[in-house]
């Protein structure tokens, strides 16, 4: 199947104008593959990692929404152990109109702000809502030992 | 000599052309086919022997002595002639004189001088027989032709038999004066073979009859005399006008006797073999004599006697036939049922060619069978069926030999293909690309392709009659040549007479001929049937211009020098029929309507200024005295050619016809005898019995010429009507095109009808068509591309219930009554529900128009009746929801101004769902949010589908389906100039989704154009449908779009459509043709299109492929691209694959009768629905 040129326009965009903090390379084989990566939100227990993902475009997008997990382990209530993300722009609010950059725009966004009202990792939700300082220290300390580049090894 | 005069004998046998000493001993013994004795032969020769006692033969005999060495390879001839001959005193003492005159010997030499050339022995021979010592007499002779009748007769009747010597002098004209010329050598009769046969006895008796005993043949006592026979039968067939009854009249007098030597009835002949043989002695073709084979010792009534029957044809066998063939010509026009003349005719030959199975006679020379293996490959369908049928006739012959070869056998709806049409265009088509080429004449202002070249070369020897050598030594296709028998029965030599080998037979007819049966073609014009976008029109100016006739060129030389003797007027020439003037310089042409102008441009763009008057002649414009201004005498100022339309021949004729047809009184175009006339599209007159083509056979002419794609259209009948107006001797005579073509063809003796066709067309049409190659592999006419798309439709949801309703309900209909049987009678009623299905596809309003045109007008009357769509309340709804959706049209009113701003800013931006920049088709939601149109119909499917509530992808509010509106932009509209200058002043306008374009074609339709608008800005296109009232649906959509179009349907009159035609060729923008199938199905030039848009499929691919054509014909210069628009899953789709399964329907060759067509429709139907 050909490459729709909304695809297309979209690689073109992210490689000539890439968003501060975020950067999306598609793979060579397979031009619906992404790899991301996006620094964390700085003011946050995610500042200076840089997490991985995986980003992938189904056969009808923009019709439904691009698939998307977390490569990196991260300690987030929105974010499962599998890196599965709970984002309503991924799901039911999901819209044609929006893009790969808005999403992972919006992933970042998430990192800044966590949501333990709509878990995702009911366990760190729960952490995060009875003590929120103890999971800032355990999201912090998941950054450094997972998503800091020279630890990366470690994974 | 006296031998021969004394030959009473019974026991004498005589033959043809036997000199003296032969004949004494001359009698024959006749042995038996399977056992020794031989009798001597009974005498049989009556009428023969009577004339023998005669003076003044010897004298004659031996006049050859004195006759000149020319005539030495005659003379054996006459001294035949005269032994065998009854020669009257008279004749002899002119033979005598004639003699004595030629003492003086007939000058080769100063006969070659006068003529100029060197004559054949042969030639000089005739003439010198005929003209005797008068060289002058001679002279003219040869130089006006008139001796090659004489050749063509070399052998003459006696005048004994007074039809006989009619059908002479109306063969010979005036040189039958000359009474010695009737005094040619043909035998009474000759022997060609013998059979066994059973009899029966009608009396007992002892020694009665025994092996070896010479028995006579005679018909009936009562017989009457033959003449007054035929008389009476044509008086009582012509009174009863049943042929029926005079064959059932017929019937009871088929028995034939047989007698000893006094005369006296021993029994009758088996009913199988008289049937036959009492046809061929009624008529006087044959004469049988008979020896006993077997009978009982005591003979008693009803036992089985074996004869052997020996067979001589009869001399007025040979020449009987020719007057009443004549009669036939004049008497048996547009007769369709069989005459007496016929019937006779047909069983004369039936009982030919059952005479020459029995005896075993084989054609030494025929053009069927070779012609048959020909074709074996392409007609081998076609030869199962006849031989199929051929067994029946043979069967039914020998249980009556009533039972005619036109009566259907059965009713098996064989399906036939195009294969048939194929094989009788085949010979004619066979196009010789070496053929020479002419150049037209210098006043011809164009060129001409090669093959066009070709043709005129071919017009100009037509119409010259500078005939093809190979085509003037062919034998006449439906002759057969046989040899004489050497050897008898018994294995004896017999003698052979001089001269007379082989004897000539059409096994078609039943006619006999002892000359050579030439293929001869009087008519001096014919048939050019190219395939359309060939240029015939054009090739025919070129005839126009390269031959003109004597009258003309001096006229042309006289008005440049003037005050020449030539210049004098001359009395116009009065032509055979009364009241006609010659009009020597006019062409005449007679056309469709709305051909006129094409005709008339044509004309103009094809000749040098000033080289060719035409004028058309038509409606207000014909108050020209064509009669004065044609005539000879004002041949400088005639016009070369008069454009006139059918209809116009058609009233002239209607006015003369009411006036007793004198044409005298009239001044129009029967009153002229023209130099040409030229009916172009002239399947026009293919039916026999219209009053056009009746008017049309009556326009007097020199040449007549035919112009037509399609010679046949659907009937083998359409081709007579083409060789009647070109008056093709003896085609143009019904009866006997019928008793030759029609029937065999529709007793399935298909190889014998398209033998005779390919005949009659060989020499008659030059045909070409576009798909012939040159030898070198280029196409004959080398036609731009072009390329056919099927556009697959999407019905919407309300179109789909509409269909879906009609569906249900025709198939319901159908299976009821295939169920009950009574398919055939509910046949309107399922048509029309079919119909009404397939416009359905188009657009569910037409369903419940009144007014729909469709090609199936008789099931459209019937429709709304028998479909009771009218007073349904169930559909009427459905169409209801429908129309809800399509009537309310949004309007820029509605919104506000800035709304508009916003949108029209919006549109240059891309989409933001499939990122295209600009929008496709840019379509806002309620919201005023823009995407593409199908972006957003496809967002809106994709989120329904996965039942979530459809939002807007930009600002999530929910979407109302109804609530979309199509962004119109009015840039692109036809007044491009201001486009540049009013830039941003772009108007735009807000249509609801789905009204403009009404039904789910129309909106496909519009886009289609909208993008060919944006992508070529000027180009023009065709739309055509077959539904009037869908080309009325479609209008709206595109003044909407404001797009600009033009309309040409049947309803409108010649001047309205040559209006809208020059309009459409003369227009430099965007625009479109609504044309309806059946008006753009005729010699329209679309050439300036260059789209078309098939709106509804038709039945045979061939229709849509003819209009079609109309765009992608000769002089369209760049690649067409055809649309066919046809929705999916529906019957249109499986009417793709009927198409498909049968390229070409055998009901369009009119080879099925209604039923069978029915037939043929419901099997559709069942497709369709299945």
């Amino acid at each position: 199947m050909a490459l729709p040129k909304r695809i297309i326009k979209e690689t073109e965009r992210l490689m000539n104008e890439p968003v501060p903090g975020i950067s999306a390379i598609p793979h060579e084989e397979n031009l619906r593959y992404f790899d991301v990566e996006i620094h964390g939100p700085s003011q946050s227990p995610y500042q200076d990692g840089i997490f991985k993902l995986e980003l992938f475009l189904p056969d009808d997008y923009p019709m439904t929404p691009p698939k998307i997990r977390f490569l990196t382990k991260i300690f987030h209530p929105n974010v499962d152990k599998l890196g599965r993300i709970c984002l309503d722009v991924l799901k039911n609010n999901w819209s044609p109109a929006l893009q790969i950059r808005t999403i992972l725009l919006s992933i970042q966004a998430l990192l800044g702000a966590p949501n333990p009202d709509d878990p995702l990792a009911p366990d760190v939700a729960k952490t995060w809502k009875e003590d929120e300082q103890a999971a800032i220290a355990t999201a912090t300390e998941w950054t450094k030992k997972y998503a800091t580049p020279t630890n990366q090894t470690d994974q | 000599m006296a031998n021969a005069g004394s030959q009473e004998p019974p026991s004498k046998r005589r033959r043809f052309f036997s000199d003296a000493d032969e004949e004494i001993h001359t009698s024959l013994l006749v042995p038996l086919s399977f056992s020794s004795p031989t009798v001597p032969r009974a005498r049989f020769f009556e009428n023969a022997v009577d004339r023998h006692d005669q003076p003044g033969r010897a004298i004659a005999a031996s006049s050859p002595s004195a006759l000149p060495v020319a005539r030495a390879p005659l003379s054996e001839q006459d001294v035949a002639s005269s032994l065998n001959r009854l020669a009257s005193p008279q004749t002899a003492v002119s033979a005598l004189s004639e003699s004595a005159s030629t003492s003086t010997p007939f000058d080769q030499t100063t006969f070659e001088s006068f003529v100029g050339e060197k004559i054949g022995a042969d030639v000089l021979e005739i003439l010198v027989e005929t003209c005797g010592n008068d060289i002058e007499r001679a002279v003219n002779m040869y130089l006006d032709g008139t001796w090659k009748i004489k050749r063509k007769f070399p052998t003459l009747p006696t005048p004994n038999r007074l039809s006989a010597s009619i059908a002479v002098s109306r063969q010979q004209g005036n040189l039958t004066i000359r009474p010695h010329d009737s005094f040619r050598p043909v035998p009474e009769s000759r022997y060609i073979g013998a059979f066994g046969v059973e009899g029966w006895a009608t009396r007992s008796g002892h020694n009665l009859l025994k092996h070896g005993d010479v028995i006579k043949i005679e018909r009936q006592k009562i017989q009457p005399p033959k003449a007054p026979a035929t008389k009476g039968q044509a008086k009582l067939g012509g009174a009863q006008s049943t042929p029926r009854m005079s064959s059932a009249a017929r019937r009871v007098d088929v028995i034939v006797r047989f007698t000893d030597a006094t005369g006296q009835e021993l029994g009758r002949l088996a009913k199988d073999t008289a049937n036959w043989v009492s046809t061929l002695m009624d008529q006087r073709i044959c004469k049988f004599e008979g020896t006993c084979v077997y009978a009982p010792e005591r003979l008693r009534t009803n036992d089985t006697v074996f004869l052997q029957l020996k067979v001589s044809l009869l001399r007025s066998a040979f020449f009987g036939r020719k007057l009443q063939t004549a009669d036939n010509r004049t008497t048996g026009l547009f007769q369709e049922t069989e005459t007496s003349e016929e019937k006779e005719l047909r069983l004369r030959q039936v009982a030919l060619v059952r005479l020459f199975q029995e005896i075993g006679l084989v054609p030494s020379r025929g053009n069927a069978a070779a012609a048959k293996d020909q074709r074996q490959g392409l007609l081998t369908a076609a030869e199962l069926a006849e031989n199929k049928a051929r067994e029946k006739t043979k069967s039914s012959e020998k249980d009556n030999p009533e039972s005619s070869p036109h009566e259907d056998e059965d009713e098996d709806g064989e399906e036939l293909e195009q294969d048939q049409l194929d094989s009788l265009y085949k010979k004619a088509q066979s196009f010789d690309f070496n053929t020479p080429e002419a150049e037209p004449a210098e006043t011809f202002a164009m060129t001409l392709r090669r093959y066009q070249k070709q043709s005129l070369h071919w017009m100009l020897a037509k119409e010259k009659d500078e005939r093809n050598e190979d085509r003037e030594l062919s034998m006449h296709p439906l002759w057969e040549e046989y040899a004489w028998p050497t050897k008898d029965y018994n294995d004896k030599e017999l003698s052979q007479v001089a001269h007379h080998p082989t004897f000539y037979v059409n096994p078609y007819s039943g006619d006999l001929s002892l000359d050579f049966p030439r293929q001869e073609q009087h008519c001096l014009g014919g048939v050019l049937a190219d395939e359309m976008g060939l240029g015939k029109t054009i090739q025919m100016l070129s005839l126009v211009h390269s031959h003109r006739s004597q009258a003309a060129i001096r006229a042309k030389e006289s008005s440049s020098s003037v005050g020449s003797v030539n210049n004098l007027p001359r009395l116009p020439s009065v032509s055979s029929s009364v009241g006609v003037s010659d009009a020597p310089c006019t062409t005449l042409v007679v056309a469709p309507m709305s051909l006129l102008a094409q005709w008339q441009s044509e004309t103009e763009n094809a000749s040098k200024e000033g080289t060719l008057k035409s004028m058309v002649y038509y409606g207000s414009d014909k108050n020209a005295d064509l009669l004065t201004s044609c005539c000879e005498a004002n041949a400088a100022n005639a016009p070369d050619l008069i454009i006139t339309s059918y209809g116009t021949v058609l009233s002239e004729f209607s006015q003369i016809a009411s006036k007793n047809r004198d044409r005298g009184g009239s001044r129009g175009i029967f009153a002229l005898n023209f130099f040409r006339v030229i009916l172009d599209e002239a399947h026009s007159i293919k039916n026999r019995q219209s009053k056009t083509a009746r008017a049309c056979y009556e326009i007097a002419a020199k040449h007549r010429w035919v112009l037509t794609g399609t010679p046949i259209v659907n009937k083998l009948e359409d081709l007579f009507s083409l060789v009647r107006f070109l008056r093709v001797e003896p085609w143009n005579n019904f009866s006997f095109w019928r008793t030759f073509i029609t029937v065999p063809f529709e007793s399935k003796d298909f190889m014998r009808a398209l033998d005779v066709v390919q005949t009659v067309l060989e020499p008659l049409v030059m045909r070409r068509t576009k798909d012939m190659k040159t030898p070198d592999g280029q196409p004959l006419v080398a036609l731009p591309p072009k390329r056919i798309e099927i556009v697959n439709i999407e019905l919407s949801e309300t179109e789909r219930a509409v269909y879906d309703y009609i569906f249900t309900r025709a198939k319901r209909t159908f299976n009821a009554n295939v169920e009950a049987g009574t398919v055939m009678k509910a046949f309107t009623s399922i048509f029309a529900q079919i119909l009404r299905l397939r416009q359905s596809c188009c657009h569910p309003i037409l369903v419940r128009n009144q007014e729909v045109v469709a090609d199936e007008e008789v099931a459209n009357a019937a429709a709304d009746a028998a479909a009771g769509f009218a007073d349904d309340m169930d559909l009427s709804s459905l169409i209801e929801r429908f129309t809800a959706t399509t009537d309310d049209i949004a309007d820029s009113n509605a919104f506000g101004a800035h709304v508009l701003g916003q949108i029209r800013d919006e549109a240059v931006n891309e989409c933001p769902i499939c990122a295209e920049e600009p929008m496709i088709d840019q379509t806002v939601t309620g919201c005023w949010h823009s995407a593409c149109k199908n972006c957003l119909l496809h967002y809106i499917k994709h989120e329904t589908d996965h039942h979530n509530v459809p939002r807007c992808f930009n600002c999530r509010e929910v979407i109302n389906s109804r609530d979309l509106f199509q962004v119109v932009r009015h840039d692109d509209d036809d007044d491009d100039k201001h486009r540049g200058c009013l830039g941003k002043e772009i108007r735009i306008s807000l249509q609801r989704l789905g009204t403009s374009d009404s039904s789910a074609k129309v909106v496909s339709l519009i886009e289609r154009l909208r993008d060919l608008r944006r992508e070529s800005p000027t180009m023009k296109s065709v739309v055509f449908s077959q539904f009037t009232s869908f080309l009325s649906l479609i209008e709206p959509a595109l003044a909407r779009a404001k797009m600009h179009f033009l309309r040409l349907d049947g309803s409108m009159a010649q001047k309205a459509r040559a209006a809208v035609l020059n309009e459409f060729r003369e227009s430099k923008k965007f625009t479109i043709l609504l044309i309806s199938l059946k008006a753009g199905g005729v010699g329209l030039n679309l050439t300036s299109a260059k789209r078309v848009f098939m709106m509804d499929p038709w039945w045979s691919f061939a229709i849509e492929a003819q209009a079609i054509d109309r765009v992608h014909r000769m002089g369209q210069e760049d690649e067409v691209k055809v649309y066919r628009f046809i929705v999916k899953d529906s019957v249109e789709e499986r009417m793709l694959k009927i198409q498909d399964r049968k390229k070409f329907i055998a009901t369009s060759l009119g080879m099925m009768s209604d039923e069978e067509k029915k037939l043929q429709r419901i099997e559709d139907i069942r497709d369709l629905l299945s």
